[in-house]
């Protein structure tokens, strides 16, 4: 690898980024619930990044992250109740379940050509399904939380006393995902996508199978919910059908939207600023006015699908291709200057 | 030239509810040939494309493609078998690069590891090297018809079907891209069917011409044939235009 192309603009950006995600708790010794808050703003990027492959980049409004996600949820839980299977497993499991429940569902829409309105319709519905099939499913959901047992050893059952082991673990997962979606970005599956997003009628005629593609992106964007979920069920200690979240669902589409469809880092970043606003507008005005911190949010969407309507990533793309030029200008300079001296 | 057509349509009727859009046309195209299809506005041209090319399924009738029945096949098998599509209203990937939009094409055919060559090559053959790096949505219509034609000639088609790729250029656009359809119908011996309204185009480029009108073939012949063709006449210009060349 060529090390002076790998420390461009974009690249330095990126490595700053995690170096503070990684020194942050621990410069700061952030007390519980700032862990809490970080750690909730990291599952957000995970899930919105996860998002982009099917919303972003195949252009399928899909509103049932929370379905897969809570799935997920579910079957880790359900797995460590009943069996003492550990989460690390019991995550994997979640993913796949996640998938197969993805795949039945994406098979007969995307093979009758749902989408825009009717497949987020569709989907949003699938998230109320699976609410009220668990509120009534006693043996693994019903109207009471089912708790997580702690067991002798926190990284066997996934169950710590403190949020930073989550938040770690977290972090990992969404350089994986961020990684997973630039492979995707760049591949055979990625440029289908994305052109299918635009136009399914011309794209097929160019010899794409758009179910076929759709359902890839599905399938990893489920599996990912499906993993995360089981750690979110080990972060709240309890499954409950309440993690059959409609607005959970609506929230990471946003966040995919705002961040910039198809762009890699887009949802991610628009999760981090985002969520994190939300949290301290929750904080600081929730004690006065219940709600008004939605009010807040709802105005800085407006103003994004105003004055940005791709995305706040197109806006950070243009930033950084001006650093480039002008760290390529900076670099010619210095060696002029070394030239003639 | 095989004796047998690279695409032969029997008896192919579509219908949208009681509107009969194309009424049992027939058609042949040979190997090698570049074949217009013209009609008046709404004579069913471009319903009969999409029922070749597989994005309309008809009611009744077949279509075979390179001696197999495709009729009712997925556009993406079709193209897998050899044939691509233009369409009317340009419908770029606009938020694409001119050199994405190809490679979309390009990997009909190639992997990672030749899909690049395809790209330089098709964008090479298609003049679109300085435009390369441009978003689709930055471009004017003459472009945006060669980057169809490009994304379409990367899967490397055997058959190409052109629906109004001439319309709304100019005469020096219109000579350049007639040249590269020449080009690419003797250098590369793809078989084009074109729709077209631009008489230009079709006379200057087709060795055949069928007539649509009213969902029905009405006449089919060479461009002078055509050109002669009382059916013809009257469909585009009135019974009247008719009586008033027989005088």
């Amino acid at each position: 690898m060529n090390v002076k192309k790998f420390f461009n603009p974009r690249n330095i950006l990126i490595l700053f980024g995690v170096g503070i995600a990684l020194v942050i708790p621990l410069i700061f010794k952030a007390g519980q619930y700032t862990m809490l808050l970080m750690t909730t703003v990291l599952l957000y990027a995970i899930l919105a990044s996860a998002w982009n492959i099917i919303g972003g980049m195949a252009g399928q409004l899909d509103l049932a992250a929370a379905a897969y996600l809570g799935l997920g949820a579910f079957t880790t839980g359900t797995l460590l109740i009943r069996w003492n299977i550990t989460p690390w497993v019991g995550m994997i499991i979640g993913g796949l379940v996640a998938t197969l429940l993805a795949m039945l569902i994406g098979f007969p829409l995307f093979g009758f050509k749902v989408k825009e309105l009717w497949y987020a319709l569709s989907s949003s519905a699938l998230v109320v399904v699976m609410q009220s099939l668990f509120m009534m499913w006693n043996e693994v959901g019903g109207p009471t939380e089912k708790y997580l047992p702690v067991g002798t050893s926190p990284w066997y059952s996934l169950r710590f006393n403190d949020y930073m082991p989550y938040y770690y673990i977290m972090l990992i997962i969404l350089v994986v995902v961020l990684l997973v979606n630039r492979w995707i970005r760049y591949s055979k599956l990625g440029y289908s996508l994305l052109a299918l997003g635009e136009d399914e009628d011309a794209v097929e005629v160019l010899g794409v199978n758009s179910q076929s593609s759709k359902l890839k992106a599905l399938a990893i964007y489920s599996f990912i919910c499906g993993v995360v979920g089981g750690i979110f069920a080990s972060i709240y200690g309890y499954v409950h059908p309440a993690f059959f979240d409609t607005s959970m669902s609506m929230e990471i589409a946003i966040l995919g939207i705002v961040g910039g469809m198809g762009f890699i880092y887009g949802p991610a970043l628009a999760a981090i600023v985002m969520v994190s606003f939300r949290e301290v507008l929750r904080a600081s005005l929730g004690s006065q006015l219940a709600g008004l911190y939605l009010a807040v949010y709802a105005i800085i969407l407006i103003v994004v699908a105003l004055y940005q309507p791709r995305g706040i990533a197109p806006l950070v793309e243009r930033g950084i291709k001006k650093a480039q030029t002008y760290f390529v200008e900076l670099t010619r300079g210095r060696r002029a200057d070394i030239k003639s001296s | 030239m095989d004796a047998e057509p690279i695409l032969k349509v029997a008896d192919v009727t579509k219908k949208f509810g009681n509107l009969v859009a194309v009424n049992r046309a027939s058609l042949e195209v040979n190997r090698g040939e570049i074949v217009g299809l013209i009609g008046p506005n709404g004579a069913g041209k471009t319903t009969l494309f999409n029922a070749i090319s597989g994005l309309y399924r008809p009611e009744e009738g077949t279509v075979f493609f390179k001696g197999m029945n495709i009729t009712n096949w997925l556009p993406h098998k079709i193209c897998k078998l050899g044939m691509s599509r233009t369409f009317q209203v340009t419908r770029a990937f606009t938020h694409m690069t001119v050199e994405d939009t190809v490679r979309v094409g390009a990997y009909n055919r190639f992997n990672e590891k030749n899909v690049q060559d395809k790209v330089d090559q098709v964008i090479k053959v298609c003049e679109l090297v300085d435009i390369r790096k441009r978003v689709c949505e930055d471009l004017g219509l003459a472009s945006l018809r060669k980057v169809e034609l490009a994304r379409a000639l990367a899967t490397e088609p055997e058959m190409l079907l052109l629906d109004e790729a001439g319309a709304g250029l100019n005469a020096t656009e219109l000579a350049t891209f007639m040249d590269l359809i020449k080009k690419l119908n003797q250098e590369s011996q793809i078989t084009f069917c074109v729709v077209e309204h631009v008489m230009q185009m079709v006379m200057g480029l087709c060795q055949r011409i069928v007539v649509l009108d009213s969902g029905e073939i009405i006449a089919a012949g060479t461009p002078n044939e055509i050109s002669n063709n009382a059916r013809v006449i009257e469909a585009y210009l009135g019974k009247r235009a008719v009586h008033a060349r027989n005088q």
